[in-house]
C-alpha cells in the first residue's frame, strides 16, 4: 500500500515537474531526469520557429530561435552550451535581466585531457545544482544507474533500426527520444527500402520545423541513408561501459558522455572525421548534404575538408528563421541528386 | 627636428624624411622611409591613410611594418619561432620567456589585405580553400600559411580554442587539416563563480570560479612543456616571472599613454598611431625590447607635445570610445576627418593591457589573465568596463565596429548599446569595416557624422 502511494505520488511530481530544455545532445537527460524535472531536447517542437522575427545580420537562426523560445518560458528553464559563438552570445542576450532560469554549459572543446574530463564531469555536478535550485530533487545514484540503463537500451534500440525507416521517420524517433526519452517506432517504411541514391546529410540542428528537407531529398531521388545531424546516428551515444557492480553511475554517465561526444566543434575535430569515415564507408555513400544554419563557421567551414577527406560531392544547404525547404533549396537538392543518378 | 603636430600623406612623408634625416634623425635597423614598402613590399594602403609627422611615429610605423622581415631574419639567425594564435597577448609572453624564441601571431595576416589593398588575393586563395567571405577577413591568414610570401612558417603553432570566435575556431582548424599541425589549448567561457564556490579576482576588476581558474593553468603548463621541448631548456618559474616583469613594462608605457593621449583635451597622437601602440602589447611585434623604446618615444612625443598644448586633434572633436579593431585602417583617419577623436578602446584585447600580476606564481598569474579576455566573457562584463572607460575618459559617443562576417559580431553590439545608452545616455551606433572600405566611405561617413552631431548637440554651451 506504502508502495503504491509512494509510485502515485511519483507520477504525480513528473507530471508537474518543470520542464528542462536542452538545446545540445550532450547534455545527459538521464541527469535532468534523476533530479525529478523532464529533460526536454528542443529539437521536436516546432515552438521556437513559430512567428519568426527577420533576423540580425549574421545571427544563427538557432539560436536566435532558442533565445526567444527561452523568453517565452516562464516556468520552464533552458540550457545551452558554449560550444559556438552564436550559443554563448545568444546566453548573453538572454540573461541580461534575469539569469534564474537559463544556465551555460561548458563543453570542453580540446578533449585529450584529463584536465577536459574533469571539467566537464565538474559542469554536470554545476548543472545538479541548477536543477535543484529549479525545485529538483537531491539525485539518487540507484535512480540515476535505472535511467541511465533505460535510455541506453533505448538508444541502442534506436541505432539497430536506422536503417529500417524512412530518414524523416527516423529523425522525428531521435527528437522524440531526445524529447521525453520515449521510444515511439512506427512501423517499417516502404521507403526505407528504395533505391535512390544513397546520401549523408551532416550537420547540427535539424529540427522538426525542417524536417520537410528530408522528404524533399527522398523525393528528388536521393536517399538519407546516415543522419549526422543533431537528430541524427551521430548523437546515439554507444552503450555506456561499465561494470555497474564496481562503478558509480554517475563516473560512467560522464565518460560515457564525454568520451562518446562527436561533434563539430571538438578540437581537434577527429572524432567527427573518424565516426563520419567509419559510417559513410559501411554505408557507400555517395554524397554529402551539409546543412548548416546562416551564421554557423563551425559547420560550414568544414565543406571542404568533407569534400578533400571523403573525395564526395558536398552539397551546401543553409537555413534561416523560415521553416519548410525554400524552392532554391528544393532546386538545388533536385540537381544534386540528379548529377548522382 | 621638431615640427608643430600634424598628419601627413605619404607624399608629405617623403619630405619630412629628408628633413630628418638632414638634421640626424638616428633611426633603428629596420629604419627607413615608409614609402620603401609601398615599393618593395606593395602595402599599397600606406599611400591612402595619413601618418603623425614624428619621429616617434615613423619609428613605429617602419616596426610594424618590418615584422615580417624581422622575423625571417631572426629564422636565419637560428631562433625558434612560435606561430601563437587568438589568445592575444598570454602564450607571447611565455614564449619570449625563452632565449632565442620568439613569438608572433599568424592573426596579424588578417591586416595584410588591408595594406596591400587585396592585391595579395590572400582572401580569394582564402576562398579556394574553403573559408568564402562569410567568414571574418582573418581567413587571410589561412592563404598566408599556404603561400609562404608573408610570415616564416612557424616551429611550433599554439592556437587558443575554447570561448573564442568561431570563425578563428574553424580557421584554425581549416588549417591544421591541411597539414599545419596545431598544439590547441582551451580557455573556456568565463562565467561568474556561484553564491558560495571558490572564485579568483582576476586582471581588469574580474572574478572568475577557481576551479576556471585551475584548469587554464593546467592548460598552460601543457603549453609550457611544450615551449620548453621547442627551447630545448625547461621554462622555469624564475624565467617566466622575469618574462612577466617585461611584459608588465610594456604594459606600465602603453597605460601611461593611452591615460595622458585620451584624457588629454586634444589628442596629442592620432587615433591610427594609438591602435598600433596598443596593438604592440599583444606580442611585443615580434621584438619585446625594441617595443619597450618604440613605447619610450610615443610616451616622450604626448609628453612633450600636452605640455605644449600642441595635438594633432583639437580639443573640439567628439571623445568616441571604439570597440573592436577596424579592419581597414584607414577608418581611424576618416573617424578623425569626420570630426571624432579617440578617447578609450576596446580592440578585443583589454586583457593584455591588464598588469600580470606578479605577486602570484607565474602559470597563476598568465592563467589569471588569459581568463579576462574580453571575448571570453559575457559581452555584458565588456560593457560593464566599456562604460568604466567611457567615464574615464569623458567619452561623448561609443561607436561598436563590426569586422565583416566575424561571429560575435552578430550579438555583442546590440547589448553594448544598450548598456551604455542605460549607463551613461550617451549615443553609440554600430558600423562595419571592411579591409578596404573606400566604397562604403559615403555609408560610413554619413553614419558618423550623425553620430558626431548627436554627441556635438548635447554639450552644454
Amino acid at each position: 500500500m506504502v508502495s503504491q502511494l509512494t509510485r502515485e505520488y511519483s507520477q504525480i511530481h513528473e507530471q508537474n515537474a518543470t520542464q528542462v530544455f536542452y538545446t545540445s545532445p550532450w547534455i545527459p537527460p538521464e541527469w535532468i531526469k534523476t533530479h525529478g524535472l523532464k529533460p526536454r531536447g528542443v529539437w521536436f517542437t516546432k515552438d521556437p520557429w513559430l512567428n519568426s522575427l527577420p533576423l540580425a545580420s549574421g545571427v544563427c537562426a538557432f539560436a536566435e530561435a532558442m533565445v526567444r523560445f527561452a523568453e517565452a518560458q516562464a516556468d520552464s528553464a533552458v540550457i545551452f552550451t558554449s560550444t559556438c559563438d552564436q550559443q554563448r552570445r545568444g546566453f548573453d542576450a538572454l540573461t541580461a535581466a534575469d539569469r534564474s532560469r537559463a544556465f551555460l554549459f561548458n563543453i570542453p572543446v580540446v578533449w585529450q585531457t584529463p584536465a577536459a574530463s574533469q571539467a566537464y564531469r565538474c559542469e554536470v555536478e554545476r548543472l545538479g545544482r541548477f536543477l535543484q535550485d529549479l525545485g529538483g530533487h537531491v539525485p539518487s545514484l540507484k535512480r540515476l544507474g535505472k535511467e541511465m540503463t533505460r535510455y541506453g537500451q533505448d538508444r541502442a534500440r534506436l541505432l539497430d533500426v536506422a536503417q529500417s525507416y524512412s530518414s524523416r521517420q527516423f529523425a522525428e524517433s531521435i527528437a522524440r527520444f531526445h524529447w521525453d526519452g520515449s521510444l515511439q517506432l512506427p512501423s517499417p517504411s516502404a521507403s526505407a527500402l528504395m533505391n535512390g541514391v544513397p546520401l549523408a546529410i551532416v550537420g547540427g540542428p535539424l529540427s522538426a520545423a525542417h524536417w520537410d528537407l528530408l522528404d524533399a531529398i527522398e523525393t528528388m531521388g536521393g536517399h538519407v541513408v546516415l543522419n549526422a545531424t543533431e537528430t541524427g546516428e551521430r548523437t546515439l551515444l554507444p552503450a555506456f561501459a561499465s561494470d555497474h557492480s564496481a562503478d558509480d553511475p554517475f563516473n560512467v554517465l560522464v565518460r560515457g558522455y564525454f568520451e562518446n561526444i562527436v561533434d563539430v566543434f571538438q578540437r581537434p575535430n577527429t572524432r567527427l572525421y573518424s565516426w563520419l569515415k567509419k559510417h559513410m564507408t559501411a554505408r557507400n555513400i555517395r554524397g554529402i548534404i551539409l546543412w548548416h544554419f546562416t551564421g554557423c563557421d563551425l559547420w560550414r567551414a568544414e565543406a571542404q575538408t568533407l569534400r578533400e577527406t571523403f573525395g564526395l560531392p558536398v552539397l551546401l544547404l543553409e537555413a534561416d528563421e523560415k521553416q519548410f525547404c525554400s524552392p532554391r533549396d528544393v532546386g538545388r537538392i533536385e540537381a544534386f541528386v540528379e548529377m548522382l543518378k | 627636428m621638431n615640427a608643430a603636430p600634424r598628419k601627413l600623406s605619404l607624399d608629405e612623408w617623403d619630405d619630412r624624411y629628408d628633413e630628418l634625416r638632414c638634421s640626424g634623425l638616428s633611426e633603428p635597423s629596420y629604419g627607413g622611409p615608409l614609402r620603401r614598402h609601398v615599393v618593395q613590399e606593395r602595402d599599397l594602403r600606406l599611400q591612402h591613410l595619413r601618418y603623425d609627422n614624428s619621429p616617434a611615429a615613423l619609428r613605429l610605423w617602419n616596426f610594424l611594418l618590418t615584422e615580417n622581415e624581422r622575423l625571417h631574419q631572426a629564422r636565419a639567425k637560428g631562433d625558434k619561432i612560435v606561430g601563437t594564435m587568438k589568445d592575444l597577448g598570454t602564450i607571447p609572453v611565455m614564449a619570449y620567456s625563452l632565449p632565442h624564441v620568439r613569438a608572433f601571431y599568424p592573426d596579424g595576416a588578417w591586416w595584410t589585405p588591408c595594406l596591400m589593398e587585396c592585391s595579395d588575393r590572400l582572401l580569394h586563395q582564402a576562398e579556394a580553400m574553403g573559408i568564402d567571405a562569410s567568414f571574418c577577413p582573418v581567413r587571410a591568414m589561412l592563404s598566408a600559411f599556404q603561400n609562404e610570401e608573408h610570415f616564416p612558417c612557424p616551429d611550433l603553432l599554439i592556437c587558443s580554442t575554447g570561448a573564442v570566435c568561431d570563425d578563428f575556431s574553424a580557421i584554425a582548424q581549416r588549417l591544421e587539416n591541411l597539414g599545419h599541425q596545431v598544439f590547441w589549448w582551451e580557455i573556456p567561457r568565463r562565467r561568474h563563480p556561484a553564491p558560495q564556490e571558490s572564485s579568483c579576482k582576476l586582471p581588469g576588476n574580474l572574478v572568475a570560479p577557481r576551479i576556471q581558474v585551475d584548469f587554464v593553468r593546467e592548460e598552460l603548463q601543457r603549453v609550457r612543456d611544450a615551449l620548453s621541448k621547442l627551447a630545448g631548456q625547461p621554462l622555469s618559474d624564475c624565467a617566466l616571472a622575469e618574462g612577466i616583469r617585461t611584459a608588465n613594462q610594456v604594459r606600465r608605457l602603453l597605460s601611461a599613454l593611452r591615460q595622458m593621449v585620451y584624457s588629454s583635451p586634444g589628442a596629442p597622437l592620432p587615433a591610427l598611431e594609438m591602435l598600433i601602440a596598443e596593438m604592440l602589447a599583444i606580442h611585443f611585434c615580434s621584438d619585446r625590447e625594441e617595443t619597450i623604446a618604440v613605447l619610450r618615444e610615443l610616451v616622450a612625443e604626448a609628453e612633450t607635445r600636452i605640455r605644449q598644448e600642441q595635438f594633432v586633434i583639437g580639443a573640439d572633436a567628439v571623445r568616441v570610445f571604439w570597440v573592436n579593431p577596424v579592419a581597414d585602417l584607414r577608418a581611424m583617419n576618416l573617424l578623425e576627418e569626420w570630426g571624432g577623436r579617440i578617447c578609450g578602446s576596446d580592440y578585443m584585447f583589454t586583457h593584455a593591457l591588464d598588469l600580470i600580476p606578479e605577486d602570484l606564481p607565474p602559470l597563476e598569474a598568465l592563467a589569471r589573465t588569459a581568463l579576462a579576455d574580453p571575448m571570453v566573457g559575457s559581452v555584458h562584463d565588456r560593457a560593464a568596463r566599456i562604460i568604466h572607460e567611457c567615464r574615464t575618459f569623458r567619452a561623448e559617443a561609443v561607436v561598436v565596429s563590426r569586422i565583416p562576417g566575424a561571429s560575435h559580431c552578430a550579438w555583442e553590439g546590440a547589448v553594448i548599446r544598450e548598456a551604455v545608452r542605460k549607463e551613461l545616455g550617451v549615443p553609440a551606433i554600430e558600423v562595419e569595416i571592411p579591409p578596404v572600405c573606400d566604397a562604403m566611405i559615403p555609408t560610413l561617413g554619413s553614419r558618423l557624422q550623425a553620430l558626431f552631431e548627436t554627441a556635438s548637440a548635447r554639450r552644454q554651451p
